[in-house]
């Protein structure tokens, strides 16, 4: 770390660190190649280019299942969800983390629960809370359902670093005459930014793959979200790889765009809290 | 700054949700608004996603002699068909027809009163064979709550093209088997393509009733446990599971990493010879080369067998249903008592390549049809399946576990049928 | 503005959230645990009975014990090999400068890809009868090294850790940058004139200074290791193939609540979140108060 001295060290860390990075994107490499092949070929020759590359699965899942409406839904569902659940956890973690009141170690226990669970646990009361609030179907329950799943985790580290802020920060806003109001949003949300971005990312990718939910909650096509669209791929005794493949990296790429615009987001941050 | 960044999300945000509001509630209710006013729109659901097509054509049918019901198929997912379906029939927007799962798995549903019994309602069924009806009936009220559509039988698929290149013929007696099985590994083919990966533990127990069913006892062992006279841990029932041990050299290597579509895969290429599979496979098979020529064969009785003759295991796969909080049950009735007629079975034999249950349909493939004839003449129920699926931990399960146990070299056939007795014995009771 | 107002305008808006769509419906399933079940419909007061079941009734018995092992040692291993790989990669990205975000943004992708897929992508690649590990192992000539992999009770659970760090890794190395970052420059500035060589300035500045993350880590990693389902479902089914040597507590889960039904389903498999739920959250409460504790020392 202290010196680019030592060459064969650096050369050693190159190495690593770009190794690496080609084990960690070859799966995205198998899905792009796999959706160019028909299923058949996927079993007997999963890895290799494909013997004649084919965009007939892209068409299928573009035609038989409605990929843009699926798509549509899901972002929706996911930004309405990632937005709601970090702006609400934002705001309680603040004096969770910060302040000292009655009940706050409770409190910060009782958002801490939420984490510990199966989701899978809550599907019949959820189903049953859905229904008399009459958002079986319904784009809206879903959202609501997504945001608060991701209170917790977002509760919980955005806590951890309002507390790695210096204690003096507030206190000398206190002496300036700010309120709570101003001293979160002028002085704690631009330093907690970069905690933002991470929790918004860790947020979305579990909800834009979450299928269970959908497929319980959910009924008309038109609603669907992508992994609901794509579980028609999986048969009884029969699955579709090659069209699951082409919805699987027509679904990441996404992912993949939103994440390197986060990562800008993350070190821009970065870069302007160590310059303080 | 930053409050710009925070109302812009929020902004943002209500905008989302206002966008997707009035698609929120009422929906369920209001689906056959504009059809014109007297005609009903029927949801059924099912767990196979593969169908669609087929169904769409066979629920036209329906629709021409019913001109006032329109029938939606609904496909799921099938290994979260049992909870979609367990929620679904209890709220709104539920199906009002269903595809259920048969004898255990149609409990919970049963037991919590999802489903209207159609005992006098649907004529028909008292045509259907006894040994079909068992699957759609409750285990404590004995109450008939679906009409079945389909049965499978368990027996070897072989390549034609590959046994006349080796100079075999469908074997006579255990042995030929064997000695085919050898000439082929010889010759560089697997003789048995066998999975027992993490996705394939279910098939296991099959491949067992597919060899081993003779050597048990059949339909007689069946009811001697049933009447509390034997046991899994009977000797005959053993050397069943001994057979499988046995033939595990005849199996892919490496068998307990081996999937699904991997034996598929080497049996549709022609690196396997023989597939020991149920009825379910043959469609998948000759789809993913429609070109293969394939036999059929019921495996000869093992030495030392109490039953002398090749069995065709099998079993009742499942049944439609009406839901007991269907708006419309009328309706609902009329499509199954239509699942109950030749017309259905028919359609569902031809465009499905599956068994119909319904009786006096003939599979006008010659294979199914094949199949179809030996379970007619040798016929044996898939006794962990029929029986011992009524109460956790399910007999099925267990042995499952067990038998892929013994393939890895953890497990004596003696302490798989140990823990077979065990488990079912947690809730088992003989006599009932 | 009164002092509770301004907690209430803070704290309101989650709980409300969170209370209503995820403590509500948990509390409800826990508490079905104390029932009897019958299908979908509650027939009666069972009190302990579910649970009774579960320490009592053959396989579960044995199975519960075996899935709490294999999660344990889910957790050590990722432990050991994630968190510290992820450690070492915001170590090493800290001053790198041609690349880094590419790097980053790389080492993160297997995170996108859904836990089913990655999975089921490791599995092809892993695969004995057609995968190209084994066909590469024995080209070079390892013929022995060419293991069944999955299929083998030995190396099944050990792969699936190695796989889920993989997939995992980039989320402690974000973490672990967001918190060197935040680590004054003059720290280390400070250590390197007194003549502190680079491993003491990382064990005596740099890793006490990252308690915090740390703590954040390893509870967050402890309740993902325990809860764990998708990717081990996709490469050991719903059994924990071969032979359970994979099974851990989620499994066990799905299999009594999902796959192997049964009229009892409900109650017992609320029976064992429950427990699950117990141990968890008793351990996460402890481990934060630990964290919490090392961070005051710091200050």
């Amino acid at each position: 770390m202290t010196a680019g001295r030592r060459a064969p060290g650096r050369v050693a860390v190159h190495l690593l660190l770009w190794g690496y990075a080609v084990v960690a994107l070859l799966p995205l490499v198998v899905m792009l190649l796999n959706s160019l092949r028909p299923t058949s070929e996927i079993f007997t020759a999963p890895l290799g280019l494909p013997a004649s590359p084919t965009l007939h699965s892209y068409g299928r899942v573009w035609t038989e299942a409605s990929f843009s409406t699926y798509f549509l839904n899901s972002l929706v569902v996911t930004c309405g969800a990632v937005l709601l659940g970090t702006a609400v956890s934002a705001l309680a973690a603040y004096p969770l983390a910060r302040h000292d009141f009655f009940g706050s170690r409770v409190l910060g226990a009782y958002f801490l629960a939420g984490l510990m669970l199966p989701i899978r646990l809550g599907l019949v009361p959820i189903f049953y809370l859905m229904d008399s609030m009459g958002l079986i179907d319904s784009l809206l329950g879903i959202t609501l359902l997504y945001a608060a799943s991701g209170v917790p985790f977002c509760v919980f580290v955005l806590s951890a670093f309002y507390r790695s802020l210096p204690g003096e920060l507030d206190e000398a806003a206190r002496l300036d005459g700010a309120g709570d109001f101003r001293i979160f949003g002028q002085i704690m949300l631009p330093l907690v930014r970069p905690a933002l971005a991470s929790v918004m990312l860790f947020q979305f990718v579990p909800l834009w793959h979450e299928f269970l939910y959908p497929l319980v909650l959910l009924r008309s096509d038109e609603k669907f979200t992508i992994p609901r669209g794509l579980s028609q791929f999986f048969g009884e005794y029969t699955t579709d790889w090659s069209a699951l493949f082409a919805g699987l990296v027509l679904a990441t790429a996404p992912l993949f765009v939103l994440f390197v615009l986060a990562t800008k987001q993350i070190i821009a941050g970065l870069t302007a809290g160590m310059s303080k | 700054m930053t409050r710009r960044w925070i109302s812009g999300a929020i902004g943002v945000l209500a905008l989302a949700l206002a966008a997707c509001a009035p698609g929120g509630g009422a929906s369920g209710q209001g689906d056959d608004a504009g059809a014109g006013a007297d005609k009903v729109t029927l949801s059924l659901w099912s767990w196979r996603v593969e169908d669609v097509k087929a169904y769409e054509k066979i629920l036209a049918k329906f629709e021409e002699s019913h001109p006032k019901i329109h029938v939606e198929f609904k496909p799921f997912q099938a290994t979260e068909y049992n909870n979609i379906l367990a929620t679904g029939l209890s709220g709104t927007g539920g199906p009002d027809v269903a595809q259920l799962r048969a004898y255990g798995g149609l409990q919970p549903l049963v037991e919590a009163g999802q489903l209207v019994p159609l005992d006098g309602k649907v004529e028909a069924l008292s045509g259907f064979d006894g040994k079909l009806l068992e699957g759609a009936k409750g285990y404590r009220d004995g109450k008939i709550y679906g009409v079945p559509f389909a049965y499978q039988t368990l027996q070897v698929l072989y390549n034609k093209k590959l046994f006349g290149d080796n100079g075999i013929r469908p074997p006579a007696t255990w042995d030929e088997m064997i000695a085919a099985a050898d000439k082929l590994k010889a010759a560089g083919i697997t003789p048995f393509a066998v999975a027992a990966g993490p996705d394939a533990t279910w098939t296991l127990p099959i491949v067992h009733e597919i060899f081993g069913n003779a050597r048990y006892g059949g339909t007689a062992f069946r009811d001697a446990v049933l009447r509390g006279e034997k046991k899994f841990t009977d000797p005959d029932f053993t050397a069943s599971i001994k057979l499988i041990e046995d033939l595990k050299p005849y199996f892919p290597k490496d068998v307990v990493a081996v999937k699904i579509p991997d034996v598929q895969a080497l049996f549709v290429s022609g690196k396997a010879a023989m597939y020991p599979t149920g009825t379910f496979d043959l469609a998948p098979v000759l789809k993913a080369d429609p070109s293969l020529e394939i036999g059929v064969f019921q495996v000869p009785p093992p030495p030392g067998s109490p039953v002398t003759t090749p069995v065709t295991p099998g079993w009742a796969d499942g049944s439609f249903g009406v839901n007991a909080k269907s708006a419309h049950q009328a309706e609902a009735l009329e499509l199954v008592k239509w699942m109950a007629t030749p017309e259905f079975g028919q359609l569902y034999a031809n465009e499905l390549k599956q068994l119909s249950a319904v009786p006096g349909v003939t599979p006008s493939d010659p294979l199914l049809a094949e199949m179809a004839g030996n379970y007619a003449a040798n016929g044996a129920p898939y006794m962990l399946l029929v029986d011992f699926r009524y109460g956790q931990p399910n007999g099925d399960a267990v042995f499952r576990d067990e038998l892929q146990k013994m393939l890895t070299g953890q497990a004596e056939p003696k302490a798989v049928a140990e823990s077979v007795r065990k488990g079912v014995e947690q809730w088992f009771k003989p006599g009932n | 503005m009164p002092r509770w107002r301004v907690l209430a305008v803070f704290l309101l808006p989650a709980l409300l959230l969170y209370s209503v769509f995820i403590i509500y419906p948990l509390v409800t399933a826990l508490n079905y645990s104390f029932f009897e079940w019958r299908g979908i419909r509650q027939v009666g007061f069972a009190g302990l009975d579910n649970y009774r079941d579960l320490f009592g009734v053959y396989p579960y018995d044995q199975q519960l014990w075996r899935a709490f092992w294999h999660n344990g040692l889910f957790f050590a291993g990722t432990m050991l090999i994630q968190n510290t790989v992820g450690l070492l990669f915001a170590l090493l990205l800290f001053r790198y400068r041609r690349g880094k975000r590419f790097l980053q943004a790389a080492f993160t992708t297997p995170y996108l890809v859904d836990p089913l897929v990655v999975g089921y992508l490791w599995s092809l690649l892993l695969n004995p009868t057609f995968g190209p590990v084994n066909a590469l192992l024995e080209a070079v000539g390892l013929d022995s090294w060419a293991l069944p992999w999955l299929g083998d009770t030995r190396t099944a659970l050990p792969i699936v850790i190695v796989v889920n760090a993989w997939q995992w890794v980039g989320f402690p190395m974000l973490l672990f940058s967001a918190a060197l970052a935040g680590i004054p420059a003059e720290y280390h500035e400070a250590a390197r004139v007194d003549g502190a060589s680079a491993w003491q300035t990382f064990r005596r500045v740099t890793l006490p200074l990252l308690t915090p993350a740390i703590g954040v880590v390893s509870v967050l990693t402890f309740i993902g290791n325990f809860n764990a389902f998708g990717l081990i479902y996709a490469m050991a089914g719903s059994t924990g193939s071969p032979a359970g040597s994979t099974d851990v507590l989620g499994l066990l889960f799905y299999r009594v609540a999902f796959v192997e039904g049964g009229v009892e389903a409900i109650g017992r498999s609320s029976a064992l979140a429950v427990l699950m739920f117990v141990f968890i959250f008793g351990v996460s409460l402890l481990a934060t108060a630990y964290f919490r504790r090392r961070e005051r020392m710091l200050v």
